[in-house]
């Protein structure tokens, strides 16, 4: 199922950078507007297609970085988001600890360990073993 | 609390079963033997030291009204043993595998067996009277990687077999002259019924609910799966969990099963009125502590070094609640087998862990599930 919609999508590619296009100036408006925990859920969404393209993942990553690196308020971000997003949340952290790049992985981390707090080891473990939708 | 009793039996052990009256236990002590312990009065007796095996042996299982013990072990043969005057005589069964066998299972009419093995074959083997001998058929479709946990389903004919390519798959077993030739049910030995994939990880612990209408396996990713009306169009549910993954379940009713595995604590999960799976609760104390001590001093240690803090509240501390928790395994419960029986319904089972001990359980304390039971 996954699968099949991954090849559809493919040819799709352009559209849905021009999705992820329109959906990053929509956050940089909503974090002018210092909402950034309504960037960050702008941001996860839509991200339940995963497309295998390598564009598609990069410009995605790019606007929740954007939305991530904006969040001050970690537990109160948490707290509002709702459960079934801490999978995808997770996975885009451990792409940020992947970085190397400081203020990005030092954000991730304080963000990874209230995420493992409230959403267990289960989540991680989900992130570790999901070869199939990577971020 | 759940607890009944709490024995510790060996270092490890890798896989139990019971003799039918439950006064006998037979387990693998994580090496190439079986004992078979007897509970005399509260202390736990030695009978038989089976020894036969050359490698580890993964699975155990007892038939009830046979009395047949069969044993499968990581030197690619299975035993199985008959009960002559008071000494175990071994049979050996040989399956044709060039891999380890990781698990077994007798039938429910007890004339079959399942072994699941790393050769990414289920044998399923049934005894010739003529030869006086155990003959063991290989299903030849293939999952793609070692299968992990066999389940028969109550019909003597389905087994279902979870494996590590994440995929769980149901078989027909159906031998001529073994199995009653059935008109509804017109398959072929090895053939394929049904393929799960719902899962990206390994696969673990499949077991069928009493009736065979619902299937239970986990996976290593943290879910465990529910399929329902298994045939041509089945209904999954996946029910995500917090905490690391489970080994095995257990059905204890049709709507209720129990989880065990690398949390050493038992789950519970039972389905409502609507059919829909969840998690209900821990089977133990499992009180919501502050952040560092909630998973021991081992994790907090970790953990204060992954996030650049020196030590948690002390470490110490943590690993003093982890003892008045009431934690009672203190590794990865690896199964779980039925006590007692009441109809359909389980209320005790046991389990063994890579900590060595052997627990038993009991639901009756337990007023909120022995409700969800009922219904």
């Amino acid at each position: 199922m996954a699968r099949a919609e991954r090849f559809v999508e493919a040819d799709n590619a352009e559209a849905i950078i021009t999705r992820i296009e329109h959906k990053s100036r929509k956050i940089e408006s909503l974090l002018k507007q210092y909402k950034p925990v309504e960037a960050l859920k702008t941001a996860l969404e839509g991200t339940y297609a995963m497309t295998g393209d390598e564009r598609c993942k990069s410009a995605h990553w790019i606007a929740v970085h954007r939305a991530l690196m904006a969040i001050k308020d970690v537990d109160g971000m948490l707290s509002s988001l709702d459960p079934e997003y801490y999978d995808i949340l997770m996975k885009y952290l451990y792409r940020g600890l992947a970085t190397g790049d400081r203020p990005t992985c030092d954000q991730c981390l304080r963000i990874h360990e209230k995420l493992t707090e409230k959403a267990g080891l289960g989540c991680i473990l989900r992130f570790l073993t999901d070869t199939v939708n990577t971020v | 609390m759940a607890v009944t009793a709490v024995h510790q039996l060996a270092q490890c052990i890798t896989c139990h079963a019971w003799s039918a009256d439950r006064s006998m236990v037979a387990l693998c002590p994580n090496n190439s033997e079986v004992h078979i312990y007897r509970l005399v009065e509260d202390k736990w007796e030695k009978m038989h030291v089976l020894q036969k095996h050359d490698q580890l042996i993964s699975g155990i299982d007892w038939s009830a009204r046979s009395n047949k013990i069969v044993t499968a072990s990581h030197d690619r043969n299975s035993y199985v043993w008959n009960l002559e005057r008071s000494e175990w005589v071994p049979t050996l069964v040989i399956l044709r595998l060039n891999r380890a066998a990781l698990c077994v299972q007798w039938s429910p009419k007890e004339n079959k067996f399942a072994v699941g093995s790393g050769a990414k074959t289920v044998c399923i083997c049934y005894y010739e009277q003529e030869n006086n001998w155990w003959v063991s058929k290989l299903i030849r479709k293939r999952h793609d990687s070692s299968v992990t946990c066999v389940s028969w389903h109550p019909d003597n004919i389905l087994v279902a077999s979870t494996s590590t390519d994440g995929k769980c798959r149901i078989f027909s077993t159906f031998i001529k002259g073994v199995d009653a030739k059935d008109p509804k049910n017109e398959s072929r030995f090895g053939e394929l019924i049904v393929q799960l994939d719902l899962s990206p990880s390994w696969t673990f612990g499949v077991k069928w609910s009493p009736s065979g209408n619902t299937l239970a396996y986990v996976g290593h990713n943290s879910v465990i799966y529910f399929v329902d009306d298994v045939g041509p169009s089945p209904l999954a549910q996946n029910v995500v969990f917090r905490d690391l993954p489970l080994r095995d379940v257990l059905f204890v009713s049709e709507k209720m099963v129990i989880g065990v595995g690398y949390d050493c604590i038992p789950m519970v999960f039972a389905a409502d009125e609507r059919g829909i799976w969840s998690f209900i609760r821990y089977l133990g104390e499992r009180k919501a502590v502050s952040s560092g001590s909630r998973y021991g001093s081992q994790f907090s240690e970790a953990f204060g070094k992954f996030y650049g803090q020196a030590k948690q509240g002390g470490s110490n501390d943590a690993s003093e609640t982890s003892r008045t928790r009431g934690v009672v395994h203190e590794n990865c419960i690896n199964s779980i087998i039925p006590l007692s029986r009441q109809g359909t319904q389980i209320r005790r089972f046991s389990t063994t862990g890579l900590d060595g001990k052997l627990v038993m359980w009991d639901l009756e304390t337990e007023q909120d599930l022995l409700e969800l039971l009922v219904h």
